[in-house]
């Protein structure tokens, strides 16, 4: 589905729609939401009521496809002079074991776009910028360690809502996506001799998140990108295009290392240091939680990637996340382990601010923060005085995800206590107190 | 003065759920609002004492008293004690069996980390009495 963005003006976007007809109001969507931000009412539809940041664990586990990712296209993509398409890396384990990754180019440029630009190779580069960044900050320390990779977009977004303590590990880096699209538009302008401005770039993603990055950028201005659309939409069209390639032009030029961005492991596969890599929503908070108690300060950098396995696991993939894999392990091993980009020419762009980020990323104002910490502690004291009463069956029946969520929906006015079905009268009571 | 008290049990010796009473604590200060470096202090100091117990202690508790002006963690387990608290609070020192090495732990931090962390440090133990450990910090506006 191809939709336009809503308009940055919207104070409250969601990423995520809830198809009332064919949501039946069951809990799955609300119990997996990472920032508790679905809810069952009344009416027995799930809505969204708080802050989401875009993970798809409620696409992936709704089995009613009740809920749909917001894939933009703008609507003057279609009418500008030049169209550029750049996929992400995860696209190249979408397709049969003949299908190499410049057959993929070449068929995504056969859709109608003037140009294709592969992010592997840039992946690669934004390697060596890591590896320079790494040691330039066991000389200044201008990050904590470990330093935390800023590509997954929803992992920038989980922090700077949740962790925004965090924020000062995010190297200052912008993502190979952006700079690739960037670069695009810098050189095809020079070409042409056009403005940058009728230069539209397009990524094809395995993950909604990406409207994110071009809706918010975060270590930019304004993203490079002017619109994505998710690999499962335009996957069919792919596989006819891949029939009779005439063109040998070669557009891909990376190495293993950057063809293996797309799996878990795969961005730090290439670092010459010491590091590690989280994949999955569950996992992914739970090292955040370590770093932010001070833990993990042997490690250099880690890789966090909302989805298991890596960006093979979004839930705009089309091929299953295992299989995805060992076909990116076969690409490894036949383009080889390693870098294709040369050090010293990566290291003078690195020097010249090539791969800076344009601005500091910023935590989100939370109305919480505003509130004063007495009256925090008098509501703390309430939902725990409610939560001695709840059953702590973590069902979901009232329509909140679980029981504390329930307790602190019950305070804040919310919810009431009559919509747990396990509260005797008494405890209702009691509770109300 | 309106203030939160709550216990977090801390079972000796189960290294899956080491650190997860901390973990609550750190969640919850979050959650009120405290400032992120406090926080941090607090976190770090709940966790080095959570895996006290869990390494050496018997079984135990943390109690978390919160209000505006102070933040009071007290780990408390009747495991078998510190011989000698003085030896114990020095910088590398460690009973340690080879085991907990492995797993990066018993690098003989613990005590100090948490003597540096927090505004006010008291332990009392002894052989065979159970440890306890006070610790408090203050709420700076």
């Amino acid at each position: 589905m191809i939709e336009k963005l809503p308009s940055a003006t919207e104070q409250q976007v969601n990423y995520v729609r809830i198809d009332e007809d064919k949501c039946n109001g069951c809990v799955l969507c609300m119990k997996v939401c990472p920032t508790k931000a679905i809810r069952v009412r009344d009416n027995h539809k799930a809505v969204i009521v708080g802050v989401c940041i875009d993970c798809g664990e409620c696409v992936k586990v709704c089995p009613r496809g009740a809920v749909e990712p917001i894939i933009n296209l703008t609507s003057d993509f279609e009418e500008a002079p030049y169209k550029v398409v750049s996929p992400s890396t995860a696209i190249y384990a979408q397709f049969g074991p003949d299908v190499m990754p410049n057959d993929v180019l070449l068929a995504l440029k056969k859709m109608g776009f003037d140009y294709v630009h592969d992010q592997s190779y840039t992946s690669e580069m934004f390697n060596v910028a890591i590896e320079l960044y790494v040691k330039e900050n066991h000389e200044h320390g201008h990050s904590p360690w470990p330093l935390i990779s800023p590509v997954c977009p929803v992992v920038v977004r989980l922090i700077r809502y949740r962790y925004p303590s965090l924020l000062k590990h995010l190297p200052p880096l912008a993502t190979p996506r952006e700079i690739v699209a960037r670069e695009a538009k810098k050189r095809l302008s020079q070409k042409h001799g056009c403005s940058q401005d009728v230069i539209k770039v397009i990524h094809v993603t395995p993950c909604a998140a990406k409207m994110i990055c071009i809706r918010e950028p975060f270590f930019l201005e304004r993203s490079y990108l002017d619109a994505a659309v998710g690999i499962s939409s335009i996957h069919e069209e792919i596989i006819r295009n891949l029939k009779d390639l005439e063109e040998d032009t070669v557009l891909h030029h990376s190495g293993g290392i950057g063809l293996g961005w797309g799996m878990s492991g795969g961005e730090i596969a290439g670092l010459h240091m010491n590091c590690l890599a989280v994949s999955g929503l569950s996992e992914t908070i739970k090292y955040l939680e370590q770093i932010e108690m001070g833990l993990l300060t042997d490690i250099e950098y880690v890789e966090f990637r909302m989805c298991t396995e890596g960006c093979i696991g979004g839930p705009l993939t089309v091929v299953d996340k295992y299989r995805a894999k060992h076909r990116l392990q076969t690409l490894v091993r036949l383009f080889g382990a390693e870098r294709r980009v040369k050090y010293e020419y990566v290291k003078n762009l690195y020097d010249k601010g090539w791969f800076l980020a344009e601005r500091e990323v910023e935590g989100f104002p939370s109305e919480r923060s505003a509130r004063d910490i007495k009256a925090e502690i008098r509501r703390r004291n309430q939902i725990e005085k409610i939560l001695e009463h709840l059953p702590r069956k973590e069902c979901g029946l009232c329509g909140s995800p679980d029981c504390e969520t329930f307790a602190e929906d019950v305070v804040d006015g919310r919810s009431s206590l009559d919509k747990c079905v396990f509260l005797d009268a008494k405890g209702k009571e009691k509770g109300l107190q | 003065m309106q203030s939160l008290t709550k216990t977090f049990r801390v079972q000796p010796r189960d290294f899956v759920k080491a650190g997860e009473a901390s973990l609550k604590i750190q969640r919850l200060l979050k959650d009120i609002g405290f400032d992120p470096t406090l926080i941090r202090r607090v976190a770090v100091c709940a966790y080095e004492s959570e895996m006290n117990v869990v390494m050496y202690g018997g079984e135990g508790k943390i109690l978390l008293e919160v209000s505006a002006e102070k933040i009071s963690v007290i780990t408390d387990d009747d495991g078998p004690g510190i011989e000698d608290i003085e030896k114990a609070l020095q910088e590398g020192y460690s009973t340690a069996p080879p085991e907990y090495r492995e797993m990066g732990f018993g690098a003989g931090m613990g005590l100090p980390n948490i003597k540096k962390n927090a505004d006010l440090f008291e332990i009392r133990s002894g052989k065979g009495d159970g440890t306890t450990l006070v610790m408090s910090f203050e709420v700076r506006q």
